[in-house]
């Protein structure tokens, strides 16, 4: 079947839907109507973007561009990652999750690209550029769940952390129960998704491949692959991205810098 | 007569505070002011004094999670450098006012701390704990119980079974009777003071004060 390409005309008239959204949070006085401007202003300028961008990433398709702009991707996320993460944006987190961010995204592309997929042309655009991203936003969302719960708890607790380093823990197993529940918090959402996907609902992947044409069952076999690729890239990344940071949050005495958080959250 | 060589003086003198000043570095506000004292081997001693006067910080200073504003603190004769700071937490089990070990039932709370590398070779066995609990007024029952729900005086009792079976030669204690009545302080004093262990610990409790052979008021 042929695809229906969406006119700019059409594209305007589905912001219209935007009304009813708008009205309830106004009428609910939510304060989110400016936010809620903002925020498709810049999907639209974002997505146009890359739109236009892509093109050109994949006429040249060139794996020296194509890294260069995962490598744009992952430090976007970085920052993003702090923000959200309300943590200071300090070297000491900066370029752990940076590191954990990249070796994270490395290996699951080498593994399902090169190896599961075995793309003809390395690091193929059409392939490279959507599961890279796909699995970076995941880990984006994981990562700021993950990073948030381990510091945060670990200052907010701190009197249960300092207990167990008072009673002779090292640095690993201190910080044991905090690790553990960053990462059941960050690996829990991708989990839930994994197990109601197709019943509640049909990922964004899939439907863009079978509207695109493909046939659902290849558009499945993709979606199945990229949900391994997300909950391990994921998992991946929030582990590396707390140990690594640890080793420049927690000094010597394992004590935690706390100039690290924005928020003055006590217990 | 024969004198001691100097390092043997200073091994006999535990902890040392050598003109010790502390402030906290957010309010600036002189917590101890060119505090000196020395700690011995064996010593059974409660730090008293107002809120607010700089007891639990001593306490935090010596195990190494504030550092002294000015002046030192030596540990058997050696500054308190991060080495030996993990030497003394090595070294000690402390009990803080209010014992807070998270979610999760007694028994799995409890016995994380004996899943240390450092306290492998000393993990109790359930009948053992259970012989503590009952010296220390402490159902069995509560090995099952989420440790959230226990009150404030089980929790500083089952602290101070954790602290009593951990057997470490020095006790680091924040006003350890704080939550008990007559009989568990009572029972908990005599299972703490009667090991031959260095006690440091801070006390509003007269009571307790009585039965520790050294009062230092800051």
């Amino acid at each position: 079947m042929e695809v229906i390409d969406l006119n700019w005309l059409q594209l305007c008239i589905s912001f219209l839907i935007l009304g009813i959204p708008g009205f309830i949070l106004w009428k609910y006085k939510t304060g989110l109507n400016r936010k809620l401007l903002t925020a498709t202003l810049r999907m639209v300028i974002q997505l146009l973007f890359v739109g236009f961008y892509l093109e050109y990433l994949f006429e040249y398709d060139n794996p020296l561009i194509n890294i260069s702009w995962i490598l744009v991707m992952v430090v976007v996320a970085d920052f993003a990652t702090l923000d959200r993460s309300d943590l200071k944006r300090t070297k000491s987190l900066l370029i752990p999750i940076f590191l954990a961010t990249i070796f994270g995204i490395v290996l699951i592309d080498l593994f399902f690209l090169e190896l599961v997929i075995n793309l003809p042309k390395f690091l193929a655009a059409q392939y490279a550029i959507p599961i890279t991203g796909m699995v970076l936003g995941n880990c984006l969302r994981s990562n700021v769940i993950g990073i948030h719960s381990f510091y945060y708890s670990l200052k907010e607790k701190r009197e249960r952390y300092r207990f167990y380093l008072a009673l002779g823990a090292s640095r690993n197993e201190a910080v044991f129960p905090f690790f553990k529940e960053a990462l059941k918090r960050s690996a829990n959402p991708t989990l839930a998704t994994m197990a109601t996907i197709g019943l509640v609902s049909l990922p964004g992947m899939m439907t863009g491949q079978i509207l695109s044409g493909s046939s659902p069952l290849i558009a499945i076999k993709y979606q199945i692959m990229i949900m391994l690729a997300i909950f391990s890239g994921t998992v991946l990344s929030v582990y590396l991205g707390i140990r690594i940071s640890n080793y420049f949050v927690l000094d010597s005495t394992d004590n935690l810098d706390e100039s690290i958080f924005k928020q003055e959250k006590e217990s | 007569m024969h004198r001691p060589h100097e390092s043997q003086k200073k091994t006999y003198v535990l902890i040392n505070f050598d003109h010790l000043s502390f402030s906290y570095p957010k309010t600036n506000k002189l917590v101890l002011e060119d505090f000196s004292m020395e700690i011995k081997k064996g010593d059974h001693l409660v730090l008293k004094g107002a809120s607010g006067a700089g007891k639990t910080t001593l306490l935090r200073l010596i195990l190494g999670f504030d550092k002294p504003t000015e002046g030192n603190i030596y540990y058997q004769g050696r500054e308190l450098t991060n080495s030996v700071i993990h030497t003394i937490r090595r070294e000690c089990a402390w009990l803080p006012q209010d014992l807070n070990l998270g979610e999760g039932p007694v028994k799995e709370v409890f016995g994380f701390p004996f899943s240390f590398k450092v306290n492998s070779g000393i993990k109790p066995e359930t009948d053992e704990i259970f012989k503590i609990f009952d010296r220390l007024n402490l159902l069995p029952e509560i090995w099952e119980s989420n440790f959230r729900d226990l009150s404030t005086g089980q929790r500083q009792r089952v602290g101070i079974a954790l602290c009593y079976l951990l057997n470490k030669p020095i006790l680091l204690m924040d006003e350890p009777t704080s939550a008990l009545d007559v009989d568990s302080r009572q029972k908990a004093a005599e299972l703490l003071l009667a090991k031959n262990k260095t006690i440091i610990s801070t006390s509003h409790d007269s009571w307790w004060i009585d039965r520790c052979n050294k009062i230092v008021e800051i």
